[in-house]
């Protein structure tokens, strides 16, 4: 059995209470969350050293103006933080934070992470003209009941996996009926449970119910199929990548907030890919017609080939594309396929090496075929 | 802009089948080697720029798409940022779009010498996301409204452009103030009366009534703009507004990825500079008890400000592509008046004008200094 902590309030005011007493208590310097920045109400990740600043926290709420993964990366980019912090961040963006750990972007020493079960966001559209705030009474009631709400991220519809690996502490929260009353936080490493070795609470043994768990994740699987499905039915080789990605503007945003695409200057940006003068006039003789600027497809079955291995479906990339593309689909099906051949879950397990990195000479016979 | 003559063109056929022809005689004559303009993409769910010199695919060129999906300063870039090449190439693109190709040209972003700019008097572009949602129903609703000089469904910074027939490039196409099926063809360069000359096109006739439609125009988009930045100004003016006003502002960058004038490989905002040992974030935070992570949202907008607002030619792209539909373009458009204004300096109305901050002089704007004693 696990360590839980019991707290008689709503779920986010129970943990705003944890958060508050390993601040004040000088348990850890500060806190990364989601936080109301100004009296618009504009919600953005921030840092909070003040445990007065906590009245802001607004740890689950169903945005992710930035995938955390991507934030905690260039928070400890230049080495660890020397003092302890605690993060609350969701659990696709946990298991990019540990793709971008494998990739020496990041680390985990003296960062505790808490997370959740995952119900989804909303569109980062949603929350510039109030849509969000509107939905937030009907996000958490179907929450409770385990369901999908309507309006979400499509990776969100059809994400299965929405139980955090690797989180020091997990929040109880799908399927959670009295999610406003009480709140279950569960211990799941010796780290997370020494941290509040002094703490007085209600504690239990207690562990998340898997069963009620499994039911969420059939209705996931179904959004999933048909998510894919209508995909498939546009995704149809070289004429379909062409009609879904003629509309790229090529502003690259997907790669800008992928928290996979770390590198500082993409290729696909590099001197080295651009047209010279002379491609241009090869192509030229070659085609007779080029697009300009070139290589609009050729950037996102690069990204694909680079990324897909890692790729959480956190969504990120179809938020902030301009032209609507479906680009997280696109990438969910491709990333899942990908993996699956070399049966790795990305984020999973922080000391499973990535596939690329261990190339054995015997495999793929039958791909060389 | 000080053109008293021009051609008037008759098009019979209609003024865009009439431009193709006189296209396709050029690529037939060896005055060009190839354009590039807009075109349908395969989907026909929006248009990009092709290079080509394939006259059978004339018949598909888009002049005068319906939005800007690519700022067309970019595709010259992309073409010529390596040098002239051996292609002599007509770019036909927007006067806002000529005018960011030639601050590229400034900023030694481009080599012009083979390409011949081609403007055209343009009725604005409709945002991109208004476009995609119903493409279909988008195009007739700007047709109607292109033809009727009608602003109102088009990009905000559109409704108060006061240069949309400015002439800067090579060669412009007038269609205001004209008589039924006809054109004016208006040669703004050496190179332009040239290519016009070898086309045997006579620059001979009195565009009066073209100058007079387009000063009226201009002067009331003036006026509107006028208005629109002091209302905005109100809006966003002061620290604390601006703070607010990047609230939500997602740090994607796309502003800055799109914006034509916006050229550096790699951002300074994007670089190393940038990127903070987790010590310096924490005391940071513990001054102010909480800062937004990443930190410095707005200091990126305003370095970007400062890095282009001289060259800001206004063409909306920054805020067709921001995801959370900040005001990006009518911030720097604003911003970018009054720092052009400051040194009496147009972006992009003359290649030969240098850009202010490599045309230094010690003596100048002492006033600035006083206000800040």
């Amino acid at each position: 059995m696990t360590k839980a902590l019991k707290i008689n309030k709503n779920t986010e005011q129970g943990v705003i209470e944890l958060l508050k007493y390993l601040l004040e208590n000088n348990k850890v310097k500060g806190v990364f969350t989601l936080k109301k920045i100004n009296k618009n109400g504009d919600i953005a990740y921030s840092i909070i050293t003040d445990p007065n600043e906590l009245k802001d926290a607004v740890p689950f709420y169903p945005l992710m103006p930035a995938n955390a993964g991507k934030l905690l990366s260039r928070f400890t980019l230049k080495g660890s933080t020397k003092k302890p912090v605690i993060a609350v961040i969701k659990p696709c963006e946990l298991r990019s934070f540990v793709e971008l750990i494998k990739r020496e972007q990041g680390s985990l020493e003296n960062l505790f992470i808490i997370s959740s079960t995952c119900g989804g966001v909303y569109p980062v559209k949603m929350s510039v003209n109030g849509a969000l705030e509107k939905n937030l009474s009907e996000y958490w009631d179907t929450l409770k009941k385990g369901g999908i709400s309507s309006d979400l991220r499509s990776a969100c519809k059809g994400c299965e996996e929405f139980i955090p690996y690797n989180a020091d502490m997990t929040v109880d929260l799908i399927g959670k009926n009295d999610v406003d009353k009480q709140c279950i936080i569960f211990f799941n490493t010796k780290k997370g449970v020494e941290l509040i070795k002094d703490m007085k609470g209600e504690f239990l043994e207690k562990e998340l119910d898997n069963k009620k768990l499994d039911k969420v994740r059939e209705k996931r699987h179904i959004e999933k199929k048909n998510l894919f499905n209508e995909l498939e039915t546009k995704m149809n080789g070289m004429d379909g990548l062409i009609e879904i990605f003629g509309k790229c503007i090529g502003c690259h945003g997907c790669s800008k907030v992928c928290p996979i695409c770390y590198c500082k200057l993409c290729g696909f940006e590099s001197s080295d890919f651009e047209y010279k003068p002379s491609n241009y006039e090869t192509d030229f003789r070659k085609r007779g017609g080029i697009r300009v600027p070139p290589r609009t497809l050729f950037y996102h079955l690069g990204r694909l080939d680079h990324i897909s291995i890692s790729c959480v479906a956190c969504g990120s990339c179809e938020d902030v594309c301009p032209v609507d593309i479906p680009i997280s689909v696109i990438f969910k099906k491709i990333g899942e396929s990908v993996q699956k051949l070399f049966d790795y879950i990305p984020g999973k397990n922080i000391e499973e090496d990535i596939p690329l990195i261990t190339f054995k000479e015997e495999e793929f016979a039958e791909v060389e075929q | 802009m000080n053109k008293s003559k021009g051609a008037i063109i008759t098009a019979k056929p209609g003024v865009k089948k009439t431009i193709i022809e006189l296209l396709e005689k050029t690529l037939d004559n060896g005055i060009f080697d190839a354009v590039v303009l807009p075109m349908k993409v395969p989907a026909g769910d929006s248009f990009s720029y092709v290079l080509f010199k394939d006259k059978s695919l004339l018949k598909d060129a888009f002049i005068l798409p319906p939005i800007m999906s690519v700022q067309g300063a970019k595709a010259v870039t992309s073409i010529t940022r390596f040098g002239k090449g051996n292609l002599k190439i007509a770019a036909i693109m927007r006067p806002c779009e000529t005018r960011a190709a030639i601050e590229l040209s400034k900023l030694g972003q481009t080599n012009l010498e083979n390409m011949t700019l081609i403007s055209i008097d343009c009725p604005g572009v409709l945002p991109t996301s208004d476009f995609l949602r119903d493409h279909e129903k988008s195009m007739k609703l700007f047709e109607d409204a292109a033809k009727n000089l009608d602003d109102k469904i088009m990009r905000p910074v559109c409704q108060i452009c006061d240069k949309s027939s400015m002439v800067s490039g090579d060669i412009h196409i007038g269609t205001l103030g004209v008589k039924k099926d006809t054109f004016f063809i208006i040669s703004n360069s050496q190179k332009g009366d040239d290519i016009v000359d070898k086309l045997g096109i006579d620059l001979k006739d009195n565009i009066d009534s073209w100058q007079s439609k387009v000063k009226n125009i201009s002067e009331e988009k003036k006026k509107k703009r006028k208005k629109a930045h002091k209302d905005l100004k109100l809006e966003i003016g002061g620290l604390d507004n601006l703070l607010e006003t990047f609230g939500q502002c997602i740090n994607c960058h796309n502003c800055m990825r799109v914006c034509p004038v916006c050229y550096c490989r790699l951002c300074y905002f994007d670089s190393d500079k940038v990127k903070h040992p987790a010590e310096d974030y924490l005391s940071r935070t513990e001054i102010k008890g909480s800062i937004r992570f990443l930190p410095d949202t707005t200091l990126f907008q305003m370095g970007r400000m400062m890095h282009m607002s001289l060259s800001c030619v206004s063409c909306g792209s920054c805020e067709d592509a921001c995801p959370v539909s900040i005001p990006v373009a009518q911030i720097f458009s604003m911003i970018a008046d009054e720092t052009q204004g400051l040194f009496d300096y147009v972006s992009g109305r003359r290649l030969d004008e240098p850009i202010p901050l490599v045309a230094y002089k010690e003596e100048e704007l002492h006033e600035m200094e006083d206000a800040n004693d």
